[in-house]
């Protein structure tokens, strides 16, 4: 994440950090929910093998839920959310990852079955 | 003059902010989270599998580009445009996901079709099954009663050598019951009716009725053996010439021929030869070897038809 000002931006920056700051103690209940769902969306990859099938997604949804309790304990609720946001859409994606290599290899073990089956039908049909 | 100065400096800034402020603004992570969604919208699998998540993808792309036209931050806006990546990715996954499971269905469609060829097959194979037991039951039953005819037939042949064997003995056995009534004699040339001198008349070259009784016997063996063939041969004694006795034993042998003739015997069956004084079976010194010289033999024929000559 870069950051930059332009200089006609400066005001706009300035007035958006000051809503921001003003604002830091309302955007702590919404915080703590996002780290929570974005905890559970980590726990449900990790457990359909998203360690297995989407290690680079799983390792950064852990270090990103980490870094938002980190945000979290210094009190950086607008951070903590973003964090937390990114760490739930990282899991969700392992574990859609996961799903989709089950399913490949749930289709490619049937498919296998089928070929066995066809060449058995062929030896007995001779 | 320094107020002339001003009024363009001024309205060069105010040009630099309007630019500023109207160029649309973006970053390198909204391009490539625009790029991901159009890829992923020409995508036949999302096309046909994943249409909600395509919808949700295509609303975090548009937070993210409100986010740019806003002109917020880059950082707000690289956040959104992330989320809004994960998002088309995640669209991505579910519609593998969901082709993978059409597979799946699919095969299942696969899997009854080939098991309802198993089937048929196994059916057709029963049926080949039975059929060719069918058939090697009925080869064998064939062979069966090939065999039980060929022993049919066997036995049958068997019975009718015995049957022929048995006829033929009973054949012989009148044949030698009716040669008896003819003194009929067994020699190295078969059976030999003797007929003596008293069988024939007083021109002895005609058989008396004692003689032709005899004939008549030996005519009806003839008939009831229609195999069989007879040589008659004629003997005298040594009284007289040569040249009258070998006639007078010809007359003799032809004397029965025609008897026998007479009595429906055909001429091919009967064969005449006279010896004269040849072959005499007594010698010629009394009047009654005399008389046993004075003779017709009959030589019976086998089965064949056949005699053997002197």
């Amino acid at each position: 994440m870069h950051k930059y000002l332009k200089p006609s931006c400066l005001l706009i920056g300035c007035g958006a950090l000051l809503l921001a700051v003003g604002c830091s103690s309302s955007m702590k209940t919404p915080a703590i929910a996002d780290v929570a769902v974005s905890k559970a969306a980590v726990e449900n990859a990790a457990s359909a093998g998203g360690a297995e099938f989407a290690p680079v997604e799983m390792r950064s949804a852990r270090d990103k839920l980490a870094l938002a309790n980190k945000a979290m304990a210094s009190k950086d609720y607008k951070a903590a959310a973003d964090w937390a946001n990114q760490a739930q859409a990282d899991a969700k994606l392992a574990e859609s990852k996961a799903d989709t290599a089950s399913a490949q290899a749930a289709s490619a073990a049937l498919q296998d079955n089928i070929r066995v089956m066809r060449e058995e039908l062929e030896r007995a049909s001779k | 003059m320094t107020k002339n100065y001003f009024t363009p400096i001024a309205i060069a800034m105010l040009a630099l902010v309007t630019a500023c402020s109207s160029s649309p603004k973006t970053t390198s992570l909204l391009e490539q989270a625009r790029s991901d969604y159009r890829m992923a919208q020409i995508n036949p699998g999302v096309v046909s599998y994943a249409a909600l998540e395509l919808r949700q993808a295509r609303d975090a792309l548009a937070l993210a580009d409100a986010s740019a036209a806003k002109n917020d931050n880059a950082e707000k806006i690289d956040q959104l445009a992330y989320l809004s990546r994960q998002q088309t990715a995640l669209t991505l996954e579910v519609a593998k996901k969901r082709t993978a499971e059409a597979e799946v269905a699919n095969s299942a469609k696969d899997i009854d079709q080939i098991l309802l060829a198993q089937r048929t097959n196994e059916a057709d194979q029963a049926k080949i099954n039975a059929e060719q037991s069918r058939l090697t039951a009925q080869i064998a039953q064939g062979q069966t009663a090939e065999a039980q005819r060929k022993a049919d037939e066997a036995r049958r042949v068997t019975e009718e050598a015995q049957r022929q064997a048995q006829q033929a003995q009973a054949r012989n056995k009148q044949l030698e019951a009716q040669l008896a009534d003819l003194a009929a004699k067994k020699t190295d040339r078969g059976l030999v009716i003797t007929l003596g001198d008293v069988l024939f008349g007083t021109d002895q070259t005609r058989l008396n009725p004692e003689g032709m009784r005899t004939a008549q016997k030996l005519a009806d063996v003839l008939q009831q053996n229609p195999l069989r063939k007879v040589l008659v041969e004629g003997f005298t004694d040594s009284t007289g010439t040569t040249a009258y006795n070998q006639e007078l034993s010809e007359r003799r042998a032809t004397a029965v021929f025609s008897a026998l003739q007479g009595m429906g015997v055909a001429r091919d069956r009967v064969a005449t030869r006279g010896y004269g004084e040849a072959y005499p079976v007594a010698a010629n010194d009394t009047s009654l070897n005399r008389q046993m010289n004075r003779r017709v033999e009959i030589v019976l024929s086998d089965d064949t038809g056949r005699t053997t000559q002197r």
